[in-house]
């Protein structure tokens, strides 16, 4: 069983189907390629890591679409999620 | 897709057909929802609508609220009205609309028939041979393009956009396919989706009008000055980081054929196909706004597990996350968390759903409807 998926090709996250640990080499199926992904912290299932680093600002793609903006740099296998990412299609007061 | 295209349902006089048998006993403003209870409570085979609110509401909150009361009675799902009021004029508004179907539906008002008591006993009278009429009628051979069937997420998480949603997107294509009709809806739900809804409109109109249901949403939010998220803290628990990220995975449920037509909360679809209904994202919400549009079903794609239904639609739960169909298996009518097991294809998936959904088609009761989870609720004027 894989342990995490992509959705698209051009995704830079993964999403965990299994609770994954720092210091877990995880192969990530994107397309037909697979990547190895070094988790460096705890990502609890149904999370997302990236599979490439990403700049601060940079977009975070998943399903082929842009899903937000990296609030700090993301390194590949970390955690991505509401600490480190933001909306791009917000309407704050 | 295999098996069959077709399903034994309830004949209308306006030519729809049921899934379910109803006697709804629908309450016309919060101050008399007691009464409606009571009525269906003496009367095996009825089914109490009631809601907060109702009485003196205004502009399209007053229209919405109408709509949707009767919108439940015209469903096809349902044999026969009666509406208790506690006046006559706003009783006799929502049963004037049920009564354009052809069904039999009758009225009544608390102020003028002599209160609680007189109310109670004659509303029971009235649903008693209204129950006694609509149990003679027989299921007959009907098409799956006399269905309309509503879909809806609920307690997303990551596990939503990779198994449950794609696999109601299958079916929902395979409905299409069939000649059936299908409600995609929750407003905010499509924030950062609209796009690709959009590019896959029929016309420039209704990608227009899809894009114009995001913008009001965004106005409104803007106009108040609310903090406009689709995201609830269960979806965040489960892994969803943005609006868009939740959109993207949403839309999927509505599958891959040309959106036809944008409708009003609680608005009957004039196409069939795809439909995107402009009604509030919760749950209950949603699906009171997906049957009162006339949704007979409702396939609700779930990961995190939401146990709610629509009283007068079946409502169907499936769910991919593999913890959910253990731990909430008393709510889950279909687990397809073999996709993220990698066992099964979405597609091989979906057929698990499309076959349950043609046996509660056909009369099979849903977990829900046997748990009693069922609930009602009209949405306000915020655009949630």
């Amino acid at each position: 069983m894989e342990k995490a998926l992509t959705l698209n090709e051009m995704d830079n996250v993964a999403t965990a189907i299994a609770p994954l640990e720092p210091g877990e080499s995880v192969a990530v199926p994107v397309g037909k390629e697979r990547i190895e992904v070094k988790i460096r912290e705890p990502i609890p299932f149904g999370h997302k890591f990236a599979i490439s680093d990403i700049v601060d600002g940079g977009v975070v793609v998943k399903y082929g679409h842009d899903i937000g903006a990296a609030t700090s740099e993301i390194r590949a296998g970390q955690h991505v999620h509401v600490h480190n990412v933001k909306t791009l299609r917000g309407v704050y007061s | 897709m295999s098996g069959l295209q077709e399903f034994w349902g309830f004949p209308r006089p306006d030519g729809s057909v049921g899934v379910r048998n109803y006697v709804a006993v629908i309450s016309a403003a919060d101050a008399v929802n007691p009464v409606a209870r009571r009525i269906a409570s003496l009367v095996n085979g009825t089914v109490p609508i009631y809601t907060a609110y109702g009485r003196g509401m205004k502009g399209e909150d007053g229209k919405r609220h109408v709509r949707t009361r009767a919108g439940l009675g015209r469903n096809p799902n349902v044999a026969a009205t009666l509406v208790v009021g506690l006046e006559p004029r706003s009783a006799q508004e929502v049963a004037d609309l049920v009564a354009a179907t052809g069904k039999p539906v009758e009225w009544i008002a608390v102020e003028t028939i002599g209160g609680t008591h007189n109310a109670t006993s004659e509303g029971a009278r009235i649903a008693l041979q209204m129950v006694i009429t609509a149990s003679r009628i027989r299921r007959v051979p009907a098409s799956l393009s006399d269905l309309i069937v509503g879909v809806e997420c609920g307690g997303s998480d990551g596990t939503s956009g990779i198994a449950s949603n794609p696999a109601t997107g299958q079916v929902a294509d395979w409905l299409v396919e069939a000649g059936g009709t299908v409600i995609l809806s929750e407003r905010t739900e499509i924030i950062g989706g609209e796009e690709i809804l959009a590019r896959n409109a029929v016309s420039a109109k209704v990608a227009d009008e899809i894009r114009a249901v995001v913008a009001r949403t965004q106005e409104h939010a803007r106009h108040h000055g609310i903090e406009l998220t689709n995201l609830v803290p269960d979806n965040i628990e489960g892994g969803l980081s943005t609006q868009e990220e939740k959109a993207l995975g949403a839309i999927l449920k509505g599958g891959t054929t040309p959106l036809q037509e944008v409708v009003g909360s609680s608005q009957k679809p004039s196409k069939k196909g795809l439909v995107f209904m402009d009604a509030h994202a919760p749950g209950t919400e949603n699906i009171t706004a997906l049957a009162g549009g006339g949704a007979q079903v409702i396939l609700f794609s779930t990961g995190l597990g939401n146990p709610v239904a629509c009283p007068i639609a079946p409502t169907i739960k499936v769910s991919g996350n593999p913890n959910t169909v253990v731990e909430l298996r008393d709510n889950i009518d279909v687990d397809v968390s073999s996709i993220i097991r990698g066992e099964k294809s979405i597609a091989e998936a979906a057929e698990l759903l499309y076959q349950e959904f043609l046996q509660v088609a056909n009369g099979g009761m849903t977990r829900s409807e046997i748990l009693g989870d069922e609930e009602v609720a009209i949405s306000g004027y915020c655009h949630s």
